[in-house]
């Protein structure tokens, strides 16, 4: 385990040396929306360590989850004269507002992970969203199929991000498109949580009320987890597999706490993001398009991504970023 | 015949003056400038000052509204949320074309909003009705603001506090959060579209050859030194403006004196409110999205924090436009320049709201000095 952690943060300090010698020492503006998950954390760890390991500046401006203040901010740093920007979004169109105007100032541009609604403009790496949370999906509704009854008619629940980031668009078009494979089988109750824990515990409550036979649930992200165990718990529904009353849960990201939970046997399956690719990719991306001078670098870079499930948790644990960081002690923290 | 000899005042005067002058803020912002330009150099850059006066207009316009509230000794908490139902409302007018995915289960959608945009998409003249539209329902929330105030008595405080949870909460109703994009062309340039630009050649200091294409009078530039002329002549050259800080004075000597102090609170109100549409209209064209968290956070510190360093007095009966057009430039200017400290944005509102504070003693010190000096 020691030595898949050491090999995570080797690849990540060598890409960043890679990144030192492949273009002059660089200032790059690193404008982020917030920090409030653990992806959000580990991405803003990595892109900032790997960045300045490798001699460039960083200069980090924090939006609050204010997108008029993140704007503000990236003409901020076009006026001090910064060689590229990366930027995780308030959402898809602020994205799309602040790539145009970085592009009219002749100033390279990453999107990092959340992708503006126009994926044609900027450096933009993006997980393959729609194709994970269908892995993930297919996981927990063959195991909820395989423990009900041949006609029975299953209830799924999907927790639905902020459907004005095109993230959590392409993860509830996964679980769709699972669930159409078994459409006459499944009858799906969306909960909307708007990327917000509070929002989720409050239409979770109310949609576990009014539909107490839950078979499986998809979560659009793994942040949401103890929030669904905060709903599930106290009705005695949050169980083990294996154990009476176990619903199958399935989510998406990667992180410390979704690895916990599926060693743990409370979660069947998550999505994995390859925020380590992600990172790497946006940096090598973005200083690429200083050293050849392209102002106006358009590329989309995706992240293939797969599923950690309880089947291939063996061989795939150390594949996914939050059991790197759980294996370091992140939740102890 | 002799010349009398001059009679020098004393230094403590003449600083007194200074600090009471209406210019004082602005000599404060010169002189932060001065001092910070040495080690921020970025701060004197062509760039930086587009920026700050990018940022300046839409603030502007909404503490002019917040100046007038002050002058009554009142307080309009309402106006971040006026901002985001007003930019829903007024994009979902307008939008030219909306996503079912992400908006069909928004109260609006089939009712406003449809696969094919607002009702007013493509329309001749249908940014104008859309713009109208917004400061009606700007001018309706701030009448019942202020007729919850003048007629029912009730605190300025409350009142706009309970209006602010409840239209920001209708603003995410209608829209179930989501933003509206898509706005037409004549709609995003009122935020961000220049009338006159300067071309400075190529830049060379990134590792990019840059265009160096500056902004020199933007639309959200007329439409905020439109306003702010307009506000300055209602407040100080009108009787209404004189209504207004007589009422900020003392409410009671103004009831007496003849002054309809509940039309002039209500009206305040309403300015403030339609103010709060306009800054807001600037905002979401700049964002090109009606958002319904549009002026959440600390918003509303930066309007009040803006109106009250320029000098507005937070007890009321003492405001002048300039003061805040100052403040305003002083707020903008600071925020600016801590920024190119690149201090965190936690550590900006913190020092921003030690200025705050500092603006407020001040704001005790000078009425202190006033009236020592009318003895």
């Amino acid at each position: 385990m020691k030595l898949m952690r050491t090999t995570a943060t080797l690849a990540l300090l060598a890409a960043g040396t890679s990144l030192a010698t492949g273009a002059q020492a660089a200032t790059i503006c690193f404008a982020f929306q917030d920090l409030e998950t653990e992806f959000w954390v580990a991405g803003h760890k990595a892109i900032t360590t790997t960045l300045t390991e490798a001699g460039h500046t960083v200069l980090e401006k924090n939006a609050n989850e204010d997108a008029n203040k993140q704007l503000e901010q990236v003409r901020d740093c076009i006026a001090q004269g910064v060689d590229g920007i990366i930027v995780i979004p308030q959402d898809g169109e602020s994205a799309v507002t602040i790539v145009k105007e970085a592009q009219a100032a002749d100033t390279p541009i990453a999107i990092f992970n959340r992708p503006p609604t126009d994926l044609s403009k900027g450096i933009i790496v993006v997980a393959d969203n729609a194709t994970i949370a269908e892995a993930a999906t297919d996981y927990v509704i063959g195991e909820a199929m395989a423990k009900a009854p041949a006609d029975a008619k299953l209830n799924a629940v999907i927790i639905v991000g902020d459907l004005g980031d095109p993230n959590a668009v392409g993860r509830r078009d996964g679980f769709m498109a699972a669930v159409a494979k078994q459409a006459d089988r499944i009858n799906v109750i969306e909960v909307a949580s708007e990327w917000d824990a509070a929002t989720a515990l409050a239409n979770l409550e109310a949609a576990v009320t009014a539909n107490p036979q839950i078979d499986l649930m998809f979560t659009s992200s793994d942040f949401l987890f103890p929030t669904i165990r905060s709903v599930l718990e106290p009705r005695g529904m949050w169980k083990k597999a294996g154990e009476e009353g176990h619903i199958p849960l399935a989510g998406l990201d990667g992180d410390a706490t979704a690895c916990k939970l599926i060693k743990e046997g409370y979660v069947s399956a998550t999505g994995v993001q390859d925020l380590y690719f992600e990172a790497e990719s946006a940096l090598n991306a973005i200083l690429k398009a200083v050293e050849d001078g392209n102002a106006q670098a358009n590329e989309v870079i995706p992240d293939p991504g797969f599923a950690l499930t309880q089947a291939n948790l063996a061989e795939r644990e150390m594949d996914m970023w939050g059991c790197v960081l759980l294996a370091e002690g992140f939740l102890d923290q | 015949m002799t010349a009398s000899p001059v009679q020098r005042r004393p230094l403590s005067d003449r600083a007194a003056d200074l600090f009471l002058s209406d210019y004082f803020i602005l000599y404060m912002s010169l002189t932060f400038v001065a001092v910070l330009a040495p080690f921020l150099p970025t701060l004197v850059t062509p760039g930086n000052a587009v920026n700050v006066m990018s940022n300046m207009w839409p603030l502007l316009i909404v503490a002019i509204g917040q100046t007038f509230v002050l002058a009554i000794a009142g307080i309009d908490l309402s106006q971040g949320s006026v901002i985001a139902v007003t930019s829903v409302i007024g994009a979902a007018l307008v939008t030219l074309v909306a996503d079912p995915v992400v908006l069909s289960k928004a109260p609006l959608w089939g009712v406003m909003i449809t696969e094919n945009g607002g009702p007013l998409a493509g329309v001749t003249g249908g940014v104008f009705v859309a713009i109208c539209v917004m400061i009606a329902l700007a001018a309706l929330i701030g009448l019942i603001n202020g007729l919850a105030i003048a007629v029912l008595e009730m605190p300025a405080f409350m009142v706009t506090l309970v209006s602010m949870m409840t239209v920001s909460a209708l603003a995410i109703y209608l829209t179930q959060s989501e933003n509206i994009a898509q706005l037409p062309e004549g709609y995003v340039r009122l935020g961000k579209g220049d009338l006159v630009s300067v071309y400075f050649g190529v830049k060379d200091t990134s590792q990019l050859p840059r265009k160096e294409v500056f902004s020199l009078i933007t639309y959200p530039m007329v439409i905020a030194v439109v306003m702010a002329i307009g506000a300055h002549i209602l407040l100080n050259r009108t009787v209404f403006g004189r209504q207004v800080l007589a009422i900020g004075m003392n409410r009671k000597a103004a009831k007496i004196s003849g002054v309809p102090v509940r039309r002039v609170i209500v009206l305040v109100f309403v300015v403030s409110s339609i103010c709060a549409a306009i800054g807001g209209l600037l905002y979401s064209a700049r964002l090109e999205a009606g958002r319904p968290t549009l002026g959440e956070g600390t918003f509303l510190l930066d309007v009040i924090g803006a109106a009250v360093i320029g000098g507005t007095s937070l007890f009321g009966g003492k405001a002048k436009i300039l003061w805040t057009v100052f403040g305003v430039f002083f707020f903008v200017l600071l925020s600016s320049a801590l920024s190119a400290m690149n201090l965190s944005a936690f550590q900006v509102d913190m020092v921003k709201g030690a200025v705050i504070l500092g603006a407020a003693l001040l704001d005790v010190l000078r009425t202190r000095i006033m009236r020592e000096r009318t003895r």
